[in-house]
């Protein structure tokens, strides 16, 4: 096996983000997510390879949460297109857990199939390289084990980190994973360790057959009660590692300007208000539903799997105490 | 399937407008043509394509015909801050486009078919390519029968085909009904549903195509059913807010399908299928 000491983290992304843009999580005051190593600073910042999970997912990597699309000029009633901004940057995403990665395989199925390739997602994804986490002591608030992901053994991993008791052992999985293995091969040593024994979720919730069931249930009286407490704030949609939903904006200056994209959520009325007024998912109540049928039934209709793995951020986050476990279970027990 | 042409679909292509129709009071037709001539790409009836005024915004149009391979048509009402800048742009003007997208009409099934359209407002625009389209090859499909209403005589869109041209085709009635009486109005007063149900157009060997507010589509269903028409021969094109136009972004599902990939056609037979949430 290829391991390399805890001691030594910080010079594995030192030497890896000499070359590559790296991802890491990260502590930064009252925030958590993956941010990029360069901007990383000991006095505020805290590695946290460990926390299940950092708040911000690290989708950023390949679908940000702001991007600029292309640039343009105008003169008169002239238009061209300046500039297409597509993003090409090498970029390596560290201690990405099970439930992450499988979220970055739901991204895949929507902006790489059906008909469409979305270039610019596809410029960063090929870029991109995960070096996955193995989870041997899920988080209180994961249920990924429930949902169909591995904890142990992430899908699309370039390379996979196993912690023990000493450091982290450096598997590796695809090419890309052995072209960074070469930045770090003086780092890494042989030696044969011991794994912990993996534990798996202790938070379990029943999904089998719910996205079937809840084909008949559009217009079951428990949207009204599931949806009472949320506020639409949007928070489960920003924390959540699958969603996936963007705006398309432009900001425009004299003569010149851009357009971009960028995250926008299924819980704002604004996201399906139509220019003449009519808007078909005017309330609180149509929103919530559209957001948990569209995770636990529509996307496993049109993909084959829910867009839902278990990460747990959105319990977390929520002011209201909506925990898709308890709708899940309420589903299955309607 | 007609696939965007750009590799990047996301970035549009510049076309100029060459001519612009005063419809109504708050509808024009714009024409626009690939710089150098010629359309950008080819549209079936029905489909959609994203026209931007480049630093305004962009939206979701219906193609309300293709002029062979020489121009595009879009029949666009002033309703909201884009069509608003929309309205005020002159000829020579350039704007992005990219498309085609969408399903469109299913022209090819519904040959050797009679064609019942109905259409209430702005609603006209989308079937007017199918119906322009049936017209181009009249003698493949059977009977045309067209209603069509709007608020007033002022907001009928496409009159000169209304009064003029399409009554003039072959084995084909023109239907127009509006919503209140109004001087020097001979015609006929009363909203589309209940012209329809009038009329009793039989469903023998007739497909059925509605487009106009959703209300309206909605009562159009019932008396179509009533009138004993499947919900295999219903037809019908849907609208909801829209931004990538490639089944991405997310906003125009209704279900598990995306307007702008697998719509904006359905069946009534396939809208039964889905949530009631358009």
């Amino acid at each position: 096996m290829k391991v390399f000491k805890r001691a030594k983290l910080e010079k594995v992304l030192d030497k890896l983000s000499a070359s590559y843009e790296v991802h890491v999580p990260m502590k930064r005051g009252a925030q958590s997510g993956f941010f990029d190593y360069r901007t990383y600073n000991a006095d505020f910042d805290e590695l946290v390879l460990d926390v299940l999970n950092v708040l911000k997912p690290p989708k950023e990597a390949v679908f940000p949460q702001t991007e600029k699309m292309y640039s343009f000029k105008q003169e008169g009633q002239d238009v061209i297109i300046d500039k297409v901004y597509e993003n090409e940057d090498k970029r390596i995403v560290f201690g990405m857990r099970s439930c992450d990665l499988m979220a970055i395989s739901c991204l895949d199925d929507v902006f790489l199939t059906r008909g469409y390739v979305d270039t610019f997602y596809k410029k960063r994804r090929d870029n991109t390289i995960f070096v996955a986490n193995a989870c041997y002591s899920p988080g209180r608030q994961c249920f990924c084990d429930s949902m169909g992901v591995n904890p142990v053994e992430p899908e699309l991993a370039d390379v996979v980190l196993r912690e023990y008791n000493e450091g982290y052992v450096w598997e590796i999985k695809t090419e890309k994973g052995e072209e960074i293995t070469a930045l770090i091969a003086d780092l890494l040593e042989e030696k044969d360790v011991n794994l912990p024994e993996p534990k798996g979720c202790t938070l379990k919730v029943d999904y089998e057959g719910v996205d079937k069931k809840l084909k008949g249930m559009f217009e079951h009286p428990m949207w009204e009660r599931f949806s009472e407490p949320c506020q639409t704030c949007g928070i489960c949609t920003y924390t959540c590692p699958t969603c996936h939903c963007f705006d398309i904006q432009v900001k425009a200056w004299g003569e010149e300007g851009y357009r971009f994209r960028c995250w926008d959520s299924c819980m704002y009325r604004e996201y399906t208000q139509m220019a003449g007024g009519h808007n078909p998912r005017e309330t609180a109540k149509e929103r919530f539903r559209n957001r948990f049928l569209h995770k636990l039934e529509f996307f496993n209709e049109r993909y084959g799997k829910p867009l839902c793995t278990g990460c747990g951020r959105c319990i977390f986050v929520c002011p209201s105490g909506v925990s898709i476990v308890k709708i899940i279970e309420e589903i299955k027990g309607a | 399937m007609h696939r965007c042409n750009c590799e990047n679909p996301l970035v549009p292509e510049i076309v100029e407008v060459v001519d612009i129709i005063d419809e109504t009071p708050d509808v024009k037709t714009f024409k626009v043509r690939k710089i150098g001539g010629g359309v950008p790409f080819n549209v079936m009836p029905g489909q959609l394509a994203m026209v931007s005024l480049v630093p305004v915004g962009e939206g979701m149009f219906s193609v309300s015909w293709q002029e062979e391979d020489d121009h595009l048509q879009f029949a666009i009402k002033r309703v909201g801050l884009m069509t608003d800048e929309l309205h005020r742009i002159e000829v020579g003007q350039k704007l992005g486009i990219r498309g085609p997208y969408g399903n469109g009409f299913p022209v090819e099934s519904c040959k050797g078919k009679n064609m019942l359209f109905i259409g209430g407002g702005i609603g006209l625009a989308p079937l007017r390519s199918f119906i322009k389209y049936c017209f181009k090859h009249r003698e493949e499909y059977g009977k045309i029968t067209i209603i069509y209403g709007s608020r007033s005589y002022a907001d009928l869109c496409f009159k000169e085909e209304l009064f003029q041209k399409w009554p003039k085709e072959r084995d084909t009635e023109v239907y127009v009904t509006i919503d209140k009486p109004e001087e020097g109005w001979n015609g006929h007063v009363g909203f589309v549903p209940s012209y329809l149900e009038e009329l009793n157009i039989s469903p023998e060997n007739t497909i059925a195509v509605t487009c106009g507010p959703p209300i309206m589509i909605k009562f159009v269903l019932e008396v179509l059913e009533k009138m004993g028409y499947t919900d295999e021969q219903v037809i019908t094109t849907l609208e909801m807010r829209m931004k990538c136009g490639i089944g991405k972004c997310g906003r125009c599902n209704i279900g598990s399908e995306y307007i702008c990939l697998d719509g904006p056609v359905f069946t009534l037979a396939q809208l039964k299928n889905l949530p009631p949430e358009w």
